[in-house]
């Protein structure tokens, strides 16, 4: 059963018709926790408000965040190293607002035929880490839709807990490439430090190391 | 000119696996005959920004990527290039042709970001992206040589192991058409 919360986004006048609407969403809790207990030898790319949530599921050799780095290009290096990587499957967390940068990105995802990608656009509908500005089309763009149009052999959008729950198993193992838009709540992560107080290596160390020790682990493997 | 033969023999000597392109009027021969031959993997990307994160994803994973597009698309890769490619120290061969190149070097013209003004980007008979192409790199902080006829094909190699050697982007301006 879909759950009933409700909210508005931010920055979004009350007078606004779309500020009336009630829209079901996931905790970053509800959304992490299974994939992390479902993820074996997966490469998982993150970005933005997502880099700290998974690390608090997840401190693995081939867990790479995309921060620091470039807004808009998780997805796209995420398919280099599908390309590079085609045995082993390559799981990209995006944001919705680093999705609009590079939509491009999702018709060279097709064009280059990576069977072996699945990207998720966690939607919150705002520009979490710089204070929840919302998205040009917040609430009303269709990430699966624009994927679907684009050639993506499967999209599926969740709002509802049991549902995504439910049907993640088989979207890790469909054909790719699988996009997947879950809606979340709104969060108040703010950007990475790459400090020592960062909680796993691979989000203290540079952006260049922390590249080097993916590589490295990939050859080992 | 260069003969695109010579430059896909060389990209083969250096074990290049994929090459990432938006296609121009410079590089057509070339990558036709990439397309052609098949030994180097072809991807075609929307925007030039795209190419270097997913080469930098390419060489994170083990291949070796060169990135093969024109000065205008350099132009828009700034924080791409910045972001990906450069902060993660990617040894990465860039192939970009240098449109504009002629108009400047009749003019015998030697461009610096001190003379780069607006009078100079809307002069007729320049080529603006090219007045920008050579100050845009030496202010990435990007290394570049290049590759005017079949003479300077060895530059390839040379910007490849550059590039190898202080782990960052390494480009080549190829100033004429390939053949």
């Amino acid at each position: 059963m879909p759950r009933d919360k409700s909210f508005w986004v931010p920055g979004i006048p009350s007078s606004s018709k779309r500020s009336h609407q009630e829209v079901t969403f996931l905790t970053k809790r509800e959304l992490l926790e299974p994939l992390a207990r479902l993820r074996t030898d997966q490469v998982v790319i993150t970005t933005m408000g997502i880099v700290r949530p998974w690390a608090r599921f997840s401190n693995h050799p081939l867990d790479f965040a995309s921060a620091d780095s470039a807004m808009g290009h998780a997805a796209d290096f995420a398919l280099g190293l599908a390309l590079a990587q085609p045995q082993r499957r390559v799981i990209c967390l995006n944001g919705d607002g680093s999705m609009l940068m590079t939509l491009g990105t999702l018709v060279t995802i097709v064009n280059a035929g990576a069977r072996n990608l699945i990207l998720f656009v966690v939607q919150n509908d705002s520009y979490e880490i710089t204070g929840n500005q919302p998205i040009p089309g917040a609430r009303s763009v269709d990430f699966s839709g624009l994927a679907k149009s684009a050639g993506f052999r499967r999209a599926e959008t969740f709002d509802d807990r049991q549902e995504y729950e439910r049907t993640l198993p088989e979207i890790l193992h469909h054909p790719g490439p699988v996009f997947v838009t879950v809606k979340v709540e709104p969060g108040d992560e703010e950007p990475l430090s790459r400090r020592p107080e960062e909680s796993a290596l691979y989000l203290r160390c540079s952006l260049a190391e922390s590249a080097r020790g993916l590589r490295r682990a990939l050859g080992e493997r | 000119m260069a003969q695109a033969r010579l430059i896909l023999d060389e990209l083969k000597k250096l074990g290049v696996t994929h090459v990432l392109t938006v296609p121009d009027n410079s590089s057509k021969a070339l990558l036709n005959l990439l397309w052609a031959d098949g030994g180097i993997q072809v991807v075609l990307v929307t925007r030039e920004g795209e190419a270097f994160a997913i080469a930098a994803g390419l060489w994170t994973g083990g291949k070796v990527p060169v990135v093969l597009i024109q000065n205008t698309g350099l132009l828009e890769t700034g924080d791409a290039l910045r972001g990906t490619a450069m902060r993660m120290r990617v040894p990465l061969l860039c192939l970009i042709t240098y449109r504009g190149y002629a108009k400047l070097a009749v003019r015998g013209l030697k461009v610096t970001p001190e003379t780069v003004d607006a009078e100079l980007l809307s002069k007729a008979g320049l080529d603006s992206v090219a007045v920008l192409t050579e100050p845009t790199l030496k202010a990435w902080g990007v290394p570049y040589d290049f590759l005017h006829a079949d003479a300077d094909v060895l530059r390839i190699a040379e910007a490849f192991r550059k590039a190898q050697n202080l782990e960052q982007p390494v480009a080549v301006l190829i100033t004429r058409d390939t053949t």
